[in-house]
């Protein structure tokens, strides 16, 4: 019993890092064409409305998404943005403009 | 034909005071704004801060962002139409001349783009 635990509390161990999965900035670079319209191809954006995204943490990008995604955030713009994007796609965007140097931590 | 003038004239007074009626957005001043953000210092101030609940992420960074998103952010948080319990409290007392005034302190240092980069318009240099 205890070795089954173990055992399986072993493998979970190794599962986990598994779903932390991390995005490819060259794959999202080649995704961010739609973005780039608004954000800037470099991640500072058009518009005083919207957002910079250079130098974003990864991880607020992907909760962003995620809940333009699923409706959780509403915005029209970006919710027929975002319609076609798989999770995969969400990490490699979200890992290319966070690769861009600019925004910053401000005390 | 003087009525119809009459009538045309008062259509663009009231068009006029619509127009008027509508607050125009306050002007947003950093030095106020840093006397402002004590609250949120305590999340967006310190580098790789995560929030705990519902989900657990770091906390955007702010420094740059564009003033006018941060302003429609902070409303969306404040009428509930963006939902994150913690952010609902911290913008449940500010008015929008503080909205204004924290954006423009955390927006004061826009982002530079290099010309040769900046191929955001489609330009020609």
């Amino acid at each position: 019993m205890t070795k089954r635990l173990l055992i399986a509390s072993l493998l979970l161990a190794t599962a986990v890092p598994a779903f932390a999965a991390s995005g490819d900035p060259e794959r999202g670079e080649r995704k961010s064409t739609a973005c780039a319209a608004c954000h800037g191809k470099n991640g500072i954006s058009v518009s005083p409305e919207f957002p910079n995204l250079a130098g974003q943490y990864p991880d607020y990008l992907q909760t962003a998404l995620t809940h333009y995604k699923n409706g959780k955030r509403k915005n029209p713009i970006m919710q027929a943005q975002v319609a076609n994007l798989t999770p995969a796609d969400i990490l490699d965007l979200a890992a290319y403009f966070s690769h861009q140097k600019a925004l910053q931590v401000k005390h | 034909m003087r009525p119809l003038a009459l009538f045309a004239a008062g259509a663009i007074g009231l068009a006029a005071l619509g127009a008027h009626a509508q607050a125009p957005a306050a002007q947003g001043n950093a030095d106020a704004g840093k006397k402002k953000v004590f609250q949120c210092q305590g999340c967006h101030g310190v580098a790789d801060w995560k929030t705990a609940f519902p989900e657990v992420y770091r906390v955007p960074k702010l420094g740059g962002q564009k003033p006018a998103y941060i302003v429609a952010a902070l409303k969306a948080y404040k009428n509930g139409e963006r939902d994150f319990p913690t952010m609902r409290a911290m913008t449940n007392n500010l008015s929008d001349q503080d909205m204004a005034d924290i954006a423009a302190y955390y927006g004061a240092e826009q982002p530079k783009v290099a010309a040769k980069d900046d191929d955001r318009t489609g330009a020609k240099k």
